[in-house]
């Protein structure tokens, strides 16, 4: 058998292009697929050898590389804490506490390796020794692992890649170590066992970022963990690629580690909690005004994102205080609390915005342009611009938006998301699989030959903040220091919006999963300028517009307990008087 | 831009023989699905409406789950060991292929492959070939597509499209080119004759023909496993345009030949070992049912040219009658054409002809059955050819002819003479609710003047005759004279004023 020479040896045939290398008895290359024989024959790799005869010299090199490919043993979990590891240290990178990797990132790991029974237990979930020895002692097996073997076997008609690697390791055993997945990928391919034993996927570690950073109040958030993560920030897509040598993968490690997507705000943050159950975490530490994950500081930071002036900012912790969102009681995580889910803290700060904006301007295709014309008025007689006109505001934003949005596209269309190191599925589409990388390469290599662009493109360096303003080459002028004007009127020495209503949609709640979502159904009918506030917010967060609205619609429901209005138009100027 | 023009228009257009161009430049009609197509048009590359109507036409055989890993997924180059087993559990159906369009459960990289391929389309629309080409450096890694389905598809799409972008970018070279169609035939395994075949149409385009001759040599001899005989069709196809690039070899040889007529004896051997090449691939070809016409017409005129009237007849005979093979008005014309260059009797080109117009109403031929018809003179070919005209000008683009319309009013000067006017009456009956506002308003009588005098004066007569004298449009050219004439007598008084 020569497949470890050949495997040394990974050049594409001149003629076809294709790697599938046979040696000839005199220990010269050919290819199997055209029949080229190649100048090039088997190297003496072996320093040591000093026998004359090329014969035994191929059969002396070949055990060599052999040994040297022989990866090491692994299990699942082990390839997850690599990629955590290289994920918190990229978070370190950027500027996070030391603490998280070393103290909570890890002690959250070990619980969980503790309680799914992988490691640091007297029951392991799987244990090698017991799988070598189950032929002899059956009885001995605890249940779980009976219950992996059986699946492991009916699995192994359906699919392809265990079969073909047990009809390789009948050749040998020295062979099926070659290339072997890890020892307990079986496990994970199935869902049912996914569940049972809460395993890992590549989702989860980002859960797991996610409840370390909330346990350590950075200013993180989720929205932001997964824009990072979106731009190759912190390694997600193809995070694999980076293992060591030793732990090679193969087969059905690829459905484990192989990512063709990014989760979503809200598939992230049902992992976290689900985990902070399921790892029986205690309250988190209290969140208290002056972290920077508390409301009134993200809200500071999403006006200044969408060029809103500052002057807004009392009103949003106005209507925080009166929703009573602003309270550690009210933010802060307790995974055992009752009702209790994951706060979007994010979120929730820009519906603060949102709800701040509907209350002085209205956000009613009418009230918010009359409120603009009188601030254009104001402008023209004090011969300045200091006074904040939502139109112009609108305007600014909106055109910023619709070319950051183009970008995003551009960005989205120019992805790659395949690695450079493609995992084989089994032994005998090995040779397909590296076929095809290479003429991916090779193709890639043609046309930026072509286009003289260049291969590597720039990487931005991480930044908070996705639009800038006031800048030379930012969206447009910055309305930070704009005065609200008109908007707002002095009266009996307080101040009070001079939009005398507010509108919302209903205001009761819906039963939980019977109906969640009714912004697409609404959509129609809400004002325009409501919803192109939405539109904007979201984007900037990478969420959908429901998710805001939803939010918005919680803190109307907070502000105003009353249960059961239709919509209705509240005048509500007694309310809002402090 | 080439098209491979499949309107009905395109029967009018007449075929130059011997004319050593790319058989794909020459137009023939739209043929059925099921049959072979002898021009796989590298034209039509550029329409990307093409595309799309891949991504929705091509046969499906597995729709399961992308992430899937299944077996046979990848074993193109395994075929040898592995048979074609799996995909005889999908009947070959001709259920349309899902269109991998927006959905909410689409992962981020079918979406990535999704906007970029409209990017490319954007641009490439816009013929900005540098970006096409900087996007399809991204498109790339959709050839390294899990699921089988959208694996091929992708190796279709990006040969399309790379081979486009390469024929229009300003800095590729042929060598760029030739390096692509290499990469590509080695992706797609299941595309190699496909591919082997566009390459030799490029490189006709590009004038090597040599190469492309070369090209199609070399896949004639591939041999891939199981995967040269599931190619059969494609080989067929190779084989036929091997055999009639011979055949332009042998066409440029007769012209150098004939130029110096001491008859170099080597130079005519070389030139009927071409014949011999070409006649057994084209032969070959003509068997099977399909639109044949460049092959047909080298074939019979290589043919002709040995004096072998009678195979060709056979040939065009075969073409044109067989069952089997889809309707084609081409067929007739070229079996009218060789009739009359034989000089045979004028029923047998009539029945041609009558065949063709069965087919083709409008086109350009029955002119010429119409002449054929009237010179016979009996009553029953005359109410023929008034059929004949009366179908043409049923025609759009025969509306503002003077030659139909000359016939026309030639046609009812006859039937006065000769008393049989009631013929008229029997196409007119049908025709009468439309034909005048297709014909004969105020202001086809405005736009025929415009056109030509003679047009207007040949409609007038058919005009009084079928409609009668006192219609719109006599009356418009009635007044239309009178303008002119008014015109010429102030004209003349200037003159005599001078």
């Amino acid at each position: 058998m020569d497949e470890e020479l050949i495997g040394f040896f990974r050049e594409p045939c001149s003629q076809c292009s294709v790697v599938n290398w046979g040696v000839t008895e005199e220990g010269g290359y050919y290819c199997k697929s055209c029949h080229n024989v190649i100048e090039r024959t088997v190297e003496v790799t072996d320093p040591s050898c000093v026998t004359g005869s090329r014969v035994s010299a191929i059969s002396h090199g070949a055990k060599k590389p052999a040994k040297q490919k022989h990866g090491k043993d692994w299990m699942v979990c082990e390839g997850f804490q690599f990629i955590l590891k290289q994920q918190a240290e990229a978070l370190l990178a950027m500027g996070v506490r030391p603490e998280l990797k070393d103290d909570i990132l890890c002690n959250f790991w070990r619980g969980y390796l503790h309680k799914s029974q992988q490691a640091y237990t007297t029951k392991p979930l799987y244990s090698v020794t017991s799988q070598q020895e189950s032929d002899s002692c059956p009885e001995s097996l605890a249940a779980s692992e009976l219950s992996c073997l059986s699946k492991a076997e009916t699995e192994s008609d359906m699919d392809g890649a265990r079969s073909t690697i047990s009809g390789w390791s009948s050749d040998g055993g020295r062979l099926s170590s070659v290339c072997t997945e890890a020892l307990d990928s079986s496990l994970y391919c199935s869902a049912r066992e996914r569940r049972m034993h809460h395993l890992m996927t590549m989702p989860m570690t980002l859960a797991f970022l996610h409840l370390s950073l909330l346990w350590l109040q950075e200013a993180i958030t989720l929205a932001d963990l997964l824009r990072f993560t979106a731009e190759g920030h912190i390694p997600y897509i193809n995070a694999y690629q980076n293992f060591p040598e030793d732990m090679k993968l193969f087969g059905r490690d690829a459905l484990i580690f192989r990512v063709e997507s990014l989760p979503s705000y809200k598939m992230v943050q049902e992992e976290a909690h689900n985990l902070a159950i399921f790892l029986d975490l205690p309250r988190f530490p209290p969140l208290t005004s002056a972290c920077l994950l508390h409301p009134s500081l993200l809200c500071l930071r999403y006006l200044m994102e969408l060029n809103l002036p500052d002057e807004l900012h009392v009103w949003v912790c106005w209507v925080m205080q009166q929703a009573g969102v602003g309270k550690d009681t009210f933010l802060t995580y307790d995974p055992w609390a009752e009702k209790s889910g994951l706060l979007n803290y994010d979120i929730l700060a820009s519906a603060l915005i949102v709800v701040t904006l509907k209350l002085l301007f209205k956000l009613d295709d009418q009230q918010e342009w009359c409120l603009s014309n009188s601030a254009d008025d104001e402008n023209k007689q004090n011969q300045d611009s200091s006074i904040f006109c939502f139109r112009k505001w609108y305007k600014t934003v909106q055109g910023a938006l619709v070319v950051a949005k183009e970008a995003e596209e551009q960005a989205m269309a120019r992805k790659s998301w395949k690695s450079q190191k493609p995992v084989y599925p089994s032994m005998r589409n090995k040779s397909v699989v590296i076929k095809r990388r290479r003429v991916v390469e090779q193709l890639q290599a043609q046309f930026q030959k072509l286009t003289g662009s260049d291969p590597q493109p720039r990487q931005d360096s991480p930044s908070s903040f996705r639009l800038r303003w006031g800048e030379e080459d930012g969206g447009g002028p910055s309305y930070q220091g704009r005065r609200l004007g008109s908007a707002v009127k002095k009266r009996k020495g307080s101040a009070r919006p001079s939009n005398p209503t507010y509108w919302h949609t209903a205001l009761s709640s819906c039963k939980p999963r019977h109906c969640t979502d009714h912004f697409l159904e609404m959509e129609d009918s809400l004002p325009r300028s409501y919803v192109s506030v939405l539109g904007m917010v979201s984007f900037l967060l990478g969420v959908q517009e429901t998710h805001v609205h939803a939010e918005v619609c919680l803190l109307e429901r907070l502000l105003f307990k009353r249960p059961c209005q239709p919509r209705t138009k509240t005048s509500h100027g007694s309310r809002r008087k402090k | 831009m080439i098209t491979n023009g499949c309107m009905l228009k395109s029967f009018k257009v007449t075929e130059e023989k011997g004319n050593p161009l790319p058989p794909q430049r020459e137009k023939k009609p739209k043929t059925s699905p099921c049959v072979l197509r002898c021009g796989t048009a590298y034209g039509n590359l550029l329409a990307m409406d093409d595309i799309s109507a891949e991504w929705m036409t091509s046969p499906v055989r597995d729709c399961g789950s992308d992430n899937d890993v299944s077996n046979d997924d990848d074993d193109e180059d395994d075929e040898e060991e592995e048979p074609i087993r799996k995909r005889s559990k999908w009947p070959d159906l001709p259920i349309p292929a899902p269109w991998y369009g927006e959905t909410s459960k689409e992962t981020g990289f079918h979406r990535s492959s999704r906007l970029c391929l409209n990017q490319i389309r954007e641009c490439l629309l816009e013929h900005r070939w540098q970006e096409a080409a900087e996007y399809l450096i991204s498109y790339f890694q959709t050839l390294e597509e899990i699921s089988t389905p959208r694996q091929l598809l992708a190796t279709e799409i990006i040969f399309r499209l790379g081979s486009e972008i390469l024929h229009q970018h300003p800095n590729s070279k042929l060598e760029d080119v030739n390096h692509f169609f290499d990469l590509m035939k080695n992706t797609g395994v299941r595309g190699y004759l496909k591919i082997s075949l566009e390459h030799s149409f490029h490189l006709l385009l590009t004038g090597n023909f040599d190469d492309a001759v070369r090209q199609l040599t070399t896949a004639e001899s591939w041999r891939y496993g199981k995967q040269s005989a599931v190619q059969a069709d494609k080989m067929k196809l190779i084989h036929a345009y091997r055999g009639f690039l011979s055949y332009l070899s042998w066409i440029s040889k007769k012209g150098s030949s004939s130029e110096d007529d001491d008859g170099d004896v080597s130079a005519i051997q070389e030139m009927h070992t071409y014949f011999r090449q070409a006649c057994i691939s084209l032969q070959e070809i003509l068997k099977l049912p399909g639109v044949w016409d460049p092959f047909v017409v080298g074939y019979v005129n290589m043919l002709e040219f040995y004096n072998d009237h009678e195979g060709a007849l056979n040939v065009l005979k075969e073409y044109a009658y067989d069952s089997r093979f889809p309707p084609n008005p081409n067929a007739h014309v070229y079996l009218y054409r060789f009739l009359k260059r034989q000089g045979s009797t004028e029923k047998k080109q009539i029945r041609v002809l009558k065949i063709l117009g069965a087919l083709v109403p409008s086109h350009e031929l029955m002119l010429e059955l119409f002449s054929l018809l009237l010179e016979s003179g009996t009553e029953q070919s005359l109410k023929e050819a008034l059929d004949v005209l009366f179908n043409l000008l049923d025609d759009c683009s025969w509306k503002h002819s003077v030659a139909a319309w000359t016939c026309f009013r030639n046609m009812i000067k006859l039937l006065r003479r000769k008393k049989l006017k009631h013929l008229l009456e029997e196409g007119w009956e049908t025709r009468k609710d439309w034909w005048p506002a297709f014909h004969f308003r105020t202001y086809h009588a405005r736009a025929d003047f415009q056109l030509s005098r003679q047009l207007l004066l040949m409609k007038v007569v058919v005009a009084s005759t079928l409609v009668g004298n006192k219609c719109m449009y006599c009356r418009r050219k009635n007044e239309l004279e009178n303008e002119r004439e008014a015109r010429r007598m102030i004209k003349t008084h200037k003159k005599r004023k001078r």
